[in-house]
């Protein structure tokens, strides 16, 4: 049995090292990086949401507040402290870590309300962050310029790492007890709970891994962009496209979400520049269908018929 | 035979080595990358520069297309403009797109500050010179060789001649009290800055009762402008993009409250718009920007305001884009691409760039005299200070400072 699990292991470990190495060779193809870059962003920001959805079931949408977080962490270290981007980085993970600590009390709340919740943390520090009076702190709203540290290319390699962090983490759940054990929390809490599974400490465990990464990609999403406003960092978008991308490949596996960000992102962009006009009514009507006739995303067409999907 | 064979590849040698010293090949086509907002908060100073730009791209198409000193002949033109919604990250990725993939010849940025600031970063990062139509933000010029402002001037500049009228004519009139409300962005912010520094000199006369800066996205003014009437000022300063004028003046118009100088940005800029939403009565003594929308400039290059303005509304006639200074921006930035592209020895970014600082103080378009301070920042085309008033279904704008260019008094409200 731990063979088996071993083997799958390295089975998702493979997958994860494919994934990292394509997405840090695209560049030297495709000159374009800032798509790439976003879709690097975008990759990692849903496996960041995997760890907490998929695992324990909690939906933040407020999720985009420790992404945030992460890239005003790297930000204000910069600017004030003119810390090497790379010390910056630790910084925007340590930004999300306290944000999150900070609000682990939502975690008392479930479902819808957590949701909720968790959305209006998020608008509650992009208010500050945005606030004119705290202009000569955060530059309020009119927005960060780090054209000092801009360096796209080095930028980009380390979101690549970031992604195989986010890969890693993944993989490390799927295939360690204590993923199971937030699995059995998920499911059942009580009978978790009297199977002497830590139900506290699972969630919050989860909860502060999940934030971490999403701190992480901030950070480096601010480090390759370079100038950035309030209402860029802390765009619901993120939060939605992280959520719709999970969904429709499905939550708890490394490759649902992966196909997620490659199918839905991919067409994202390819109407988004041709023909934005249409873009809102052919995404709404993929996730309806999704919605309708794989509600357990696509990966629920293999996992329906007894295959085991990474 | 083999000796002449030989001797005959020896000759072609110098003809060889002449063939890389040639002028390059005449592209089919010169490419002009560009960003618009078509919908979101900035799609209102965005289309109308859009517009104006692709009027020019049809308009040189139709007859054989630019002149290009560069190859000697006249080249079609190919506009690739994309939709980047208002959002800055969508921008940003447009941006990339525009000059990696489709490996634009001249790159124009979106209109405003706010969408032209993530254009910034890339078109130096990727030695692209950044045309930019109305991005006024003063740190954009900055240590910065890849950009010029080509229809309207730096943020800093705009509200010197409210502030020089106000020490002027308005304290002689008995204005003493003054409220600024602003909307937190680049181009306003930095203007309600700037204001601040030329209002807070010692010798101003002049005191700031009310400062406050409000989200760009607020869109009811009721109690802020209650606010303002009870710091009881002379005049009151809004600084805001169209969306907040609109919905200033018509709160301010139903509070049934006055002020001896009201001033605000748009209804010298986007007239008709603002026409349309707020009606001649609620512009009523309006003090505001005059642009070339209200100045009657002589152009020796490209058609009067008056012409283009026939022009622009037979072209978009239905597109529901309003006429206005913004669309005057947008062909005063393809005035200068032609120019540019007229007078540049190559197509490189360095010879297209010296090109833009060669027109600078010689070019006059519709929208007065294009000229460039050294880093790249538009300081020729002036706003001086007008006033609204009411005529017929429409309004008439007088310039009442400075007052070499003044064609009529200003009237202040009654203390």
């Amino acid at each position: 049995m731990r063979r088996t699990v071993g083997r799958r292991g390295t089975g998702d470990l493979l997958i994860a090292l494919v994934v990292t190495a394509i997405m840090a060779a695209l560049p030297f193809g495709y000159s374009n990086e800032l798509l790439l870059f976003n879709f690097v962003t975008f990759l990692a920001l849903s496996q960041g949401l995997n760890v907490l959805y998929g695992f324990t079931g909690y939906l933040p949408f407020g999720y985009v507040g420790f992404f945030g977080a992460g890239a005003y962490g790297f930000a204000l270290t910069v600017m004030h402290l003119n810390w090497p981007p790379l010390a910056a980085m630790a910084a925007a993970g340590v930004a999300a870590l306290i944000l999150a600590a900070i609000l682990t009390p939502l975690l008392r709340l479930s479902g819808a309300y957590f949701a909720i919740a968790s959305l209006a943390a998020a608008q509650s520090v992009y208010e500050i962050v945005a606030n004119p009076a705290l202009e000569d702190v955060t530059k309020g709203p009119y927005g960060v310029s780090l054209s000092g540290v801009f360096a796209p290319m080095f930028s980009y390699q380390v979101g690549v790492a970031v992604l195989l962090f986010s890969l890693v983490v993944v993989v490390w759940l799927r295939n360690s007890r204590f993923g199971l054990a937030l699995q059995a929390i998920r499911e059942d809490t009580v009978s978790a709970a009297m199977a002497g599974v830590s139900v506290v400490r699972g969630r919050t465990i989860a909860w502060l891994l999940s934030a971490l990464i999403a701190g992480l990609v901030g950070g480096v999403y601010a480090w390759h962009i370079s100038v950035f406003y309030p209402d860029t960092a802390f765009n619901i978008q993120f939060s939605i496209f992280a959520t719709v991308f999970v969904l429709f490949g499905g939550a708890t596996t490394l490759i649902g979400p992966i196909l997620g960000v490659v199918i839905l992102y991919g067409v994202y962009n390819t109407i988004g520049i041709t023909v934005p006009q249409y873009f809102q009514l052919i995404y709404g009507v993929l996730i309806v269908a999704l919605v309708l006739f794989l509600p357990n995303g696509l990966v629920s067409l293999a996992t329906r018929r007894g295959i085991r999907v990474p | 035979m083999l000796r002449r064979a030989l001797l005959g590849l020896v000759a072609l040698v110098p003809l060889a080595l002449a063939r890389p010293v040639l002028a390059a090949e005449a592209p089919s086509e010169i490419k002009i990358g560009h960003l618009h907002a078509g919908s979101g908060p900035y799609a209102s100073i965005s289309m109308p520069v859009y517009l104006g730009l692709k009027l020019w791209v049809d308009q040189t198409n139709a007859s054989g297309g630019a002149f290009v000193k560069a190859f000697n002949k006249k080249i079609p033109l190919k506009l690739i403009s994309y939709d980047d919604q208002s959002s800055t990250a969508t921008a940003a990725t447009l941006y990339n797109q525009l000059i990696t993939q489709d490996k634009v010849d001249l790159l124009v940025a979106d209109s405003g500050s706010v969408l032209t600031s993530v254009a910034v970063p890339i078109a130096r990062e990727h030695k692209q010179f950044l045309f930019d139509p109305t991005g006024t933000g003063a740190t954009f010029f900055q240590n910065n060789p890849y950009i010029a402002l080509l229809a309207d001037p730096v943020s800093t500049i705009w509200p010197k001649y409210i502030a020089d009228f106000l020490k002027d004519d308005g304290v002689k009139a008995g204005i003493k009290k003054v409220a600024l409300l602003y909307s937190t962005n680049d181009f306003t912010g930095t203007q309600a800055t700037a204001l601040r520094g030329f209002l807070k000199t010692p010798d101003s006369g002049l005191e700031i009762v009310y400062d406050q800066g409000v989200p760009t996205n607020t869109s009811s003014y009721t109690v802020l402008i209650n606010n303002i009437a009870a710091a009881d000022p002379d005049a009151v300063i809004a600084l805001g993009y169209t969306g907040n004028d609109i919905a200033f003046l018509r709160n301010l118009q139903d509070s049934g409250n006055k002020f001896r100088f009201l001033f605000a940005i748009y209804p010298g800029i986007e007239t008709d718009e603002l026409v349309k939403n707020v009606g001649p009565q609620g512009l009523d003594g309006v003090f505001t920007y005059v642009t070339s929308a209200a100045i009657a400039y002589k152009p020796e290059v490209g058609p009067t305001e008056a012409e283009f303005r026939k022009m622009f509304e037979k072209a978009n006639a239905g597109s529901g884009v309003a006429y206005g200074f913004n669309a005057i921006a947008g062909y005063t930035t393809a005035l200068v691409l032609q120019e540019t592209l007229a007078h540049a020895d190559s197509l490189s970014q360095a010879d297209l760039r010296k090109a833009v600082f060669g027109l600078s103080g010689k070019l006059k378009t519709l929208d007065g005299t294009f000229e460039l301070d050294e880093h790249g920042a538009q300081i020729g085309e002036i706003t001086p200070l007008g006033q609204v008033h009411p005529e017929g279904k429409g309004v008439k704008i007088t310039v009442v400072y400075p007052h070499d260019l003044a064609t009529g008094k200003p009237v202040f409200g009654k203390p």
